[in-house]
C-alpha cells in the first residue's frame, strides 16, 4: 500500500533492501532496513509517534500542552514533527556537541532547545531532564530510555515487518543507544526463531563523551533487558566512518554514521557464518540518512581525518 | 597456538600480554596512563593482577564479586557479560576496553 491518510500513518513499513555487493558470499546475504525512508527521515518516528499516542491514549497528554524529552537529536526531531502535526509545544534537551543540522531541523519543527553541557554526553542530557520534569510537573515528559511505548513499537511494527520480508533470517542487528529497537524486535523475533542471533552494535565514541564526574553517574537505560541479546560490540568511529563510506561507494545506499557502527558488525557476523561453513541471512538497521552528518565532513574528507572530526561529537 | 608461545617464552612471563585501555574516570589510579598491561588466563585474574599494579582499581570495577553495573569492559571491541563475564577466557595479544555505561538515543 502507498496511500496514506496522513503523514504519521506512513511511519514503518520501510523496504528491506539486499546488499548484493556488500554480502560475503551467495548464502551469506546481507539485508538492509531503511529506516531512513520515514517521515522525518529516522528510525525514531516509530517511537515518538508511539509514545505521543501512548501518552494521550493515557490521558497524560491534553491539547497544546508541553513534552519534554532529552534527546541526542533524532527523537527529539521526531517528536517535533508529530507535536507540530497535533498541536503540542515540545522541549528538547540536547548535548551542545551534536551537529549543526539536528540542531536546524529541531528549530525548523518549532521545538524549544535547551543545550546540556558536552561532557557526559546524553547522560547529562537526561540529567538536565529530569530536573526540569520534577520543576515542571504540567509538563509531560516522554522519557525514550525508560517508556515502554518505544520497546513497543518495535515489538509490533520494525520486528514483524523484517520476519515477513526474510522468514530465513538469521541475525538480527541494530545499534544501542535507548535500547528500544533492539528490545522490541529482538524480542519479536526470538518469540518467532529462538535461534536467531540478536546483536547490538554500540556506538564507542571520543572521551568528552565519557567525560562523568564518577562511576556512579554512568547510564543505563531502564528499558534495556540484556537476556533478550546474543551479543553486543562497542564500535569506535574509525570503523563506522569506514563502513558507511563502504555502504555509500558500493551499494550506493546514504547512510548516517551509526549505521556504519551497525554494519560493521553485521560484518562481523557474515565472516563468522563463512568462517564456520554456515548460511547468514543478516538482517541490520539502517538508522537515518546522511544528510544530517555532512557538516562532519565525514564523506568527502580522507578516513583518518573524518573519523577524529568526530572525536568529541555524539554522532549517533 | 598462544598457550604454547607463553610456554617457550617462560622467560618473559613478567611482560604483560593483555592491554588494557582505561577511561579519564579511573586514571588517578594508573597514574594518568590510558593504556596499561596485565597478565591473566580470565578477566578475574587480569583485574587481580591489575589491582596489584594499581592499588584500589580492582574496587572500581567490582562490586560485591561481580562488574560494576555502570562500567562495560570489552574484549576485542565484545562486551564481556556476554563472553563469560570475570570468567572470560583471554590470551596474550587480547584487548581490553573499559568503559562507563552511557546513554545513547
Amino acid at each position: 500500500m502507498a496511500r496514506f491518510d496522513s503523514l504519521e500513518s506512513s511511519v514503518g513499513h520501510t523496504p528491506l533492501i539486499g546488499l548484493p555487493k556488500l554480502s560475503p558470499a551467495p548464502n551469506v546475504r546481507l539485508w538492509a532496513k531503511m529506516e531512513d525512508r520515514n517521515p522525518t527521515g529516522s528510525i525514531k518516528d516509530r517511537a515518538a509517534l508511539a509514545m505521543i499516542e501512548k501518552a494521550e491514549a493515557d490521558g497524560d497528554l491534553k491539547p497544546g500542552a508541553t513534552i519534554l524529552e532529552p534527546t541526542s537529536g533524532n527523537t527529539g526531531i521526531s517528536l517535533a514533527m508529530v507535536a507540530k502535526t497535533r498541536g503540542y509545544k515540545l522541549i528538547c534537551v540536547m548535548p551542545e556537541n551534536t551537529s549543526i543540522e539536528r540542531r536546524q531541523l529541531l528549530e525548523m519543527w518549532g521545538a524549544k532547545i535547551i543545550f546540556s553541557p558536552a561532557a557526559g554526553g546524553s547522560n547529562e542530557a537526561v540529567r538536565v531532564a529530569k530536573e526540569l520534569a520534577s520543576k515542571n510537573p504540567d509538563w509531560v515528559f516522554m522519557y525514550q530510555y525508560g517508556n515502554p511505548a518505544n520497546t513497543l513499537a518495535h515489538y509490533q511494527g520494525t520486528g514483524p515487518e523484517i520476519f515477513a520480508d526474510l522468514p530465513t533470517i538469521t541475525h538480527f542487528v541494530a545499534g544501542l543507544g535507548t535500547t528500544g529497537t533492539l528490545m522490541g524486535a529482538g524480542k519479536y523475533l526470538r518469540e518467532q526463531k529462538p535461534d536467531v542471533q540478536i546483536i547490538a552494535a554500540e556506538p564507542r565514541y571520543g572521551e568528552v563523551v565519557y567525560g562523568l564526574r564518577n562511576i556512579d553517574e554512568g547510564f543505563v537505560p531502564e528499558l534495556y533487558d540484556a537476556s533478550v541479546l546474543t551479543r553486543r560490540f562497542s564500535v569506535g568511529a574509525e570503523d563506522s566512518v569506514k563502513r558507511v563510506r563502504d555502504l555509500l561507494e558500493i551499494e550506493g545506499i546514504f547512510a548516517g554514521i551509526s549505521t556504519g557502527a551497525i554494519l560493521h558488525a553485521a560484518l562481523a557476523m557474515g565472516a563468522e557464518a563463512i568462517r564456520d561453513g554456515k548460511s547468514a541471512d543478516i538482517a541490520f538497521i539502517v538508522c537515518d540518512a546522511g544528510w544530517k552528518y555532512l557538516s562532519t565532513g565525514v564523506y568527502s574528507a580522507d578516513h583518518v581525518s573524518a573519523s577524529e572530526a568526530l572525536d568529541n561529537q555524539l554522532w549517533a | 597456538m598462544a598457550k604454547d608461545a607463553r610456554f617457550s617464552n617462560n622467560k618473559h612471563m613478567t611482560t604483560a600480554a593483555i592491554e588494557v585501555r582505561i577511561p579519564t574516570i579511573l586514571r588517578p589510579y594508573t597514574k594518568d596512563a590510558k593504556v596499561v598491561s596485565a597478565d591473566g588466563a580470565d578477566l578475574k585474574s587480569v583485574i587481580s593482577d591489575l589491582d596489584r599494579q594499581y592499588p584500589g582499581l580492582a574496587e572500581r570495577l567490582l562490586e560485591d564479586g561481580a562488574l560494576r553495573r555502570f562500567i562495560n569492559i570489552y574484549v576485542n571491541d565484545e562486551d564481556v557479560r556476554f563472553l563469560g563475564g570475570l570468567d572470560a577466557a583471554l590470551k596474550s595479544g587480547d584487548s581490553i576496553t573499559v568503559l562507563p555505561a552511557v546513554a545513547g538515543g
